[in-house]
């Protein structure tokens, strides 16, 4: 039953066959989430069964771009509309997506990775347990080089951060090592992978950690954590307030 | 003063995926619907599709004390009488959150295990009558909290789609009190599965259907 496969990572059905990975992906509009997606995909697909849920805020676009990107075939990308609650569908009710994670692995299953991509908000949303087994958190270089500083669960504590866009930061003058740096220091011994899509020896890292992580979902020794709840995310208007309700 | 679970059942925050609906304002105000217009479509909404919804769901908590526990009567009548495949397909999401957490709280209780024999899958209206079985609501509450889920629905994608003061979806509510009342003595009075109103108006199975083919969309009907 489909709660207890939130506690237990094993189908009741057949015992000691683990089900599918849950990866999480998050981070802020335009950081390249959706970009991850299609990479993973095509490093991925040749040797994993996979399907993707993506969460967009009003349509979905992320969806039809991973479609056209032609990585995965069209019927394993499924969208969920999240009626304007990005954040609450990755954690405070996670309802939706369990229901288009479940539906992939009935109709396509027995899977390895079901990607889950968060409709792209702020620093604060991150995913909760009871939907993802691992998360990576994505920043980029053209975000400003004190994003990584700024903090937040995500950065924070998720299973990997990823400083994305490498390759830009000489058009936006920021120092990727430095910005590496700062994110190691704020992570407490968790993992940070830079990453451009032109840059494959960093795609291959990114792909070995996700084999990594599945390895030890298999095995029973990954414990899924939770980077913690999202705070109140300010506005430039000056006040913060949450709008998940 | 009643006890939490009629209070649980009412509130918006339940996590079973409610957020993802809009109980047919999205569709609606894609065929022209107005703010001024909402206060109406609460009234409609409450002589029509609550009524049918609520009662359905009186029926299968009436079902879900009976032994054998049997839902296949009001499945069959409620999904006959929605007759637009979207409004069937929301249902059953929606019904599908509402089994998950009634798994969650009472996975052995009859009035669940017998939810997972219903194909394709139980239809919200048949979820909700086990929720309330192993909540130990009463039928009244149980018809209470599905006629104001309906108000909260639509007042809450109110705010999405057809943005104002927040304030004003509270005077809306209770505003349609009166109608609110006489929904539930409604729905409370059907008797038999053969006797479910079908209320669904035509508008909104017409906008439902058309909703389907929406890209641009917040809710998913």
């Amino acid at each position: 039953m489909p709660d207890q496969q939130q506690t237990h990572p094993h189908h009741p059905q057949t015992p000691g066959t683990p089900r599918a990975l849950r990866l999480g992906v998050a981070g802020p509009v335009g950081t390249g989430k959706s970009s991850i997606l299609a990479t993973l995909c095509r490093e991925l697909a040749g040797e994993l069964a996979m399907a993707v849920v993506t969460n967009d805020i009003y349509t979905d676009e992320d969806a039809r771009f991973l479609r056209s990107a032609g990585v995965l075939p069209t019927e394993r990308i499924k969208a969920v509309e999240t009626g304007a609650c990005p954040h609450t569908a990755i954690r405070d009710d996670v309802s939706a997506n369990l229901d288009a994670v479940e539906d992939l692995e009935e109709a396509y299953g027995p899977l390895d990775l079901v990607l889950v991509e968060s409709g792209g908000d702020n620093l604060t949303a991150t995913f909760s347990p009871a939907l993802a087994d691992a998360q990576l958190f994505c920043i980029d270089v053209a975000g400003g080089g004190d994003v990584a500083r700024k903090g937040g669960p995500g950065i924070t504590g998720a299973d990997l951060l990823i400083v994305n866009k490498t390759d830009l930061a000489p058009y936006v003058d920021v120092d990727v090592a430095a910005m590496v740096t700062d994110a190691r220091s704020a992570r407490n011994g968790l993992p940070v992978l830079a990453l451009s899509k032109n840059d494959p020896g960093a795609i291959a890292e990114l792909a070995d950690w996700v084999r990594s992580v599945l390895a030890r979902h298999r095995d029973g020794t990954h414990i899924p954590t939770d980077p913690g709840p999202m705070a109140p995310h300010s506005h430039s208007h000056g006040h913060s307030h949450s709008h998940d309700s | 003063m009643p006890g939490l679970a009629p209070l649980l059942l009412g509130d918006g925050r339940l996590p079973v995926g409610a957020y993802t609906y809009s109980a047919g304002l999205e569709p609606s105000v894609a065929a022209g619907l107005t703010r001024d217009r909402i206060p109406a479509l609460l009234r409609a909404r409450l002589r029509t599709a609550a009524v049918t919804e609520a009662a359905a769901t009186v029926l299968a908590l009436r079902a879900a004390g009976r032994n054998p526990v049997d839902y296949g009567p009001v499945q069959r009548a409620l999904a006959a009488r929605t007759p637009a495949a979207p409004l069937r397909d929301a249902s059953a999401a929606l019904g599908r959150g509402v089994h998950r957490l009634a798994r969650r709280l009472a996975p052995e209780h009859p009035a669940v295990t017998a939810l997972s024999t219903i194909r394709p899958r139980p239809l919200r209206p048949v979820a909700l009558g086990a929720l309330g079985a192993v909540m130990n609501v009463s039928e009244e509450d149980l018809a209470h909290a599905v006629v104001y889920d309906e108000l909260q629905t639509v007042t809450s994608a109110a705010l999405k789609l057809l943005p104002g003061d927040p304030l004003d979806t509270v005077a809306w509510i209770l505003a349609a009190e009166p109608d609110a009342t006489a929904a539930v003595q409604e729905a409370l009075a059907v008797r038999t599965p053969a006797e479910l109103p079908a209320r669904t108006p035509l508008l909104t199975e017409q906008w439902a259907l058309q909703h389907a083919r929406q890209e641009r969309r917040l809710f998913h009907a």
